[in-house]
């Protein structure tokens, strides 16, 4: 709550809450000594507030919400609404809006994520105009409830007085403000309802993030450590399996695919901290999690890049191509059934059931594993250095015409280390460790266009064998494919161009310095004797 | 923006029930607009329940600026301001002759305004000089409101000749018939006769109604206490026409209202 009296005149549109038994119209009714009070007629209001399942307005303060037929996007504590536009119903993906700067804000924001209504709010607003001698409005004075239903009854979420200067008379403004300090009534934050509408809809904002957010202690024990990374993991990999079915948008399934990858890294990377067999029957498990869901990525990589692949065809084939875009729609659609009956197969809910009791189970006063007992900071230091020096040895490797496999192979070693880095990220000094995973995420920038685009090259011809031909003339899609197969070969070529200049910065004696400095300099952090195999 | 000012060099021609009902009609509309009451009588001002007051009065007008500004006053109607009149203003014109350049003082008054409003209503007082030069020049268009009689016709003459004589486009004056009393022969002949003898007739006369004079007493546009009336329907119908020509001569968008602040 703020205080009016070390405040600057407030020009705005002011909100007062109103203390729990305060009658308002008692107030209202005493201001009736200095000016006219008209009551105006009871506005009702539907407010909808809209965001993306993690949040991504809401991380970038932003708030989005319709009232009528307006969709007005604003900053958080912010009064000034940045876009407004004239809307019948608020489109689920930002490709969906009408061309508008509000539009282009978002595309920048929310991706191909889609927008989810996360809570609705019912406002009753009972306005005033107070006036002065000569019959002019100098203040409104709008008393006004939010509930989370149309009901009256409902528990109300907030009650608020908010006074409404009118231009040209400010003074009339301060005076009913001072008026409204004097009775007790104090200046009520400006997103008290953004969160109060949210929470009455059972939403937290930020509550969900497939960001690896959590806070590991340097000297607690490796295999401590190793759970609580897999353990986030689990809750991103639950969270969206629940949401995969629904089909909202194509995000559930890349998280949950990246939860997955992350838990296989996990378990391969951070060595010998639980015992071998647990290690390898899961690892076994993840694959086969992770591989039920890769042609149904395949596909949905494709049909979001489907724009930008008909401009790549040549022009005089760009119709021709339509086909192969209905046709791997009605794959994707025979590859989402797949995958959710794979998901609600007996296999992996037995792994997801055993692999969260392994994680909850607490570890054993005497550990097993070799790794086991070794303090975090000590394990994490030394996987992430010998990490670094595979990737710097494949990438030297890697001369101007060389094999495509040893990208490859580059390109693995890269995301391990990526993903020890994150995994450790939070015993690292924040700055140095993340300018080192933005060198390296560089590198893997150019690594992962170049593997997507031989990958969706392959995938491409590989469809085009499966394509039904029985119409006359269809044998023009073969021609159009192989112009985009033509034009992606092209970009392939630029993107490996790039390569060697990249790799260079990344392998530069600065870079390797400080990695050095960050992973190799404290030995001295080591507690315990038993290192094992690292 | 347009600016468009509504103007007469002859008294109690209904020129300021045309400003009030005319800017309360455009703001209705959506467009954010400005009335500025520029005659020192104040009726305009009267109307809307403000009182007559500019911040440093006459000279703070033509200094312009901040004054000016913050002069501006809401009006009980949404998107619809006035610029209150203040009595200093009766000697706009001297204060006018005062200045080395003074023509084109009031377009530049107005300046900071025109990223603010669609529309800027002069409400002016009858004048033939220096201030009429001002407001010829400030205006992108002027209405000018005429009783169907043989002496206002010669009046309005004399105006179109003063504008030639100073170069003033009058292809962008506008007449409308106002307080016109269709008992009266010479009202009937003369609104007949009129689109053939006068360039710029918008056929949308305003009738000389009883409901117009209690504008004074309901201190509200004819349109808000009396909506359904002939006195409306016909403000309505001048405003139509008026709309049309603004439109066709300003591109730029209409903002969107932004709803409740939540």
């Amino acid at each position: 709550m703020l205080s009016l009296a070390n405040r600057q005149p407030i020009l705005g549109p002011t909100k007062f809450t109103r203390p729990g038994e305060y009658d308002v119209e008692q107030f209202i009714h005493e201001l009736s000594d200095s000016y006219t009070v008209k009551k105006e007629r009871v506005r009702t209001e539907t407010v909808r507030i809209y965001d993306t399942f993690d949040w991504r307005l809401f991380n970038k303060s932003l708030v989005l919400y319709s009232s009528g037929d307006k969709l007005h996007l604003r900053k958080l504590s912010e009064r000034e609404i940045l876009y407004s536009v004239t809307i019948p119903s608020v489109p689920v993906f930002v490709w969906e809006f009408p061309s508008s700067r509000l539009k282009e804000q978002l595309a920048a924001v929310l991706d191909v994520r889609a927008l989810l209504k996360l809570a609705e709010i019912h406002s009753r607003s009972m306005p005033y105009s107070l006036l002065d001698r000569e019959g002019k409005t100098v203040v409104r004075l709008v008393y006004e409830e939010i509930r989370s239903s149309r009901d009256r009854k409902a528990p109300s979420l907030a009650a608020h007085l908010r006074l409404e200067p009118v231009r040209g008379y400010s003074k009339h403004f301060q005076r009913i403000a001072r008026r409204f300090e004097q009775a007790g009534l104090t200046v009520s934050t400006e997103d008290e309802i953004y969160f109060k509408g949210l929470k009455a809809s059972d939403k937290t904002p930020g509550s969900y993030s497939s960001k690896l957010a959590f806070q590991l202690d340097p000297a607690m024990r490796a295999d401590e450590a190793a759970k609580v990374i897999l353990r986030f993991l689990l809750r991103v990999l639950q969270v969206n399996a629940v949401h995969i079915e629904k089909d909202i948008d194509t995000e559930f399934i890349h998280d949950f695919r990246v939860a997955v990858r992350r838990t296989r890294a996990a378990l391969g990377q951070i060595r010998s901290v639980f015992p071998a067999e647990t290690t390898e029957r899961f690892k076994k498990d993840f694959a086969f999690v992770g591989q039920l869901t890769n042609e149904l990525r395949d596909l949905d990589v494709c049909l979001l890049k489907e724009d930008a692949y008909k401009a790549k065809v040549a022009p005089v084939l760009r119709k021709d191509i339509e086909p192969l875009f209905d046709y791997l729609r009605k794959k994707r659609s025979e590859a989402f059934q797949k995958v959710i009956r794979g998901l609600k197969s007996k296999r992996v809910a037995t792994v997801l059931k055993d692999w969260e009791v392994f994680l909850d189970t607490s570890p054993q006063d005497s550990p097993v594993a070799a790794n086991a007992g070794v303090p975090a900071i000590t394990l994490a230091q030394k996987r992430i250095f010998r990490k670094y020096k595979s990737a710097v040895k494949a990438g030297t490797r890697i001369s101007e015409n060389a094999d495509d496999k040893m990208l490859h192979v580059l390109r693995i070693h890269c995301k391990k280390l990526r993903y020890l880095m994150e995994f450790f990220a939070s015993l690292f000094h924040p700055e140095a460790i993340n300018s080192l995973i933005d060198q390296l995420k560089r590198l893997q920038d150019n690594l992962g266009d170049f593997n997507d685009l031989r990958v969706q090259e392959e995938y491409l011809l590989t469809v085009a064998r499966q394509l039904p031909v029985n119409r006359e003339g269809s044998e023009k899609i073969f021609l159009a494919i192989g112009s985009l197969v033509g034009a992606l070969a092209g970009d392939r070529k630029l993107v490996k161009n790039a390569f060697a200049e990249t790799f260079a910065d990344f392998a530069a004696p600065a870079n390797k310095e400080l990695f050095q400095n960050l992973f190799a300099g404290q030995t001295s952090l080591r507690t315990h004797d038993n290192t094992g195999h690292l | 923006m347009t600016t468009l000012a509504i103007y007469s060099n002859k008294g109690g021609v209904g020129k300021t029930a045309a400003a009030v009902n005319l800017s309360y009609l455009a703001a209705r509309t959506g467009m954010k607009t400005l009335l500025c009451d520029l005659d020192p009588q104040g009726s305009a001002t009267y109307y809307f329940r403000v009182k007559p007051k500019l911040r440093s009065g006459a000279k703070g007008l033509i200094k312009g600026g901040k004054q000016v500004f913050r002069s501006v006053k809401r009006t009980d109607y949404e998107n619809l301001d006035l610029l209150p009149a203040d009595f200093s203003l009766r000697n706009l014109d001297i204060r006018f002759n005062k200045l080395k350049r003074p023509q084109k003082r009031l377009r530049r008054i107005l300046a900071p305004f025109r990223d603010e409003y669609d529309l800027i209503l002069l409400d002016c007082p009858v004048t033939i000089s220096i201030l009429a030069e001002n407001i010829f020049n400030a205006a992108d268009f002027t209405l000018v409101p005429l009783i169907p009689t043989t002496l206002s016709l010669r009046t309005h003459r004399q105006l179109l000749s003063f504008c030639k004589k100073k170069n003033f486009d009058v292809g962008r004056i506008y007449v409308f018939f106002s307080m016109v009393d269709r008992h009266k022969k010479m009202h009937r002949e003369l609104l007949a006769a009129a689109p053939k003898m006068l360039k710029g007739v918008l056929e949308s006369p305003i009738p000389y109604l009883a409901q117009v004079e209690k504008m004074g007493i309901h201190r509200e546009p004819v349109v808000v206490f009396s909506p359904g009336s002939e006195a409306s329907r016909s403000y309505q119908n001048l405003w139509d026409r008026i709309h049309e020509i603004v439109r066709s001569t300003d591109a730029s968008d209409v903002t969107v209202p932004p709803g409740i602040p939540l």
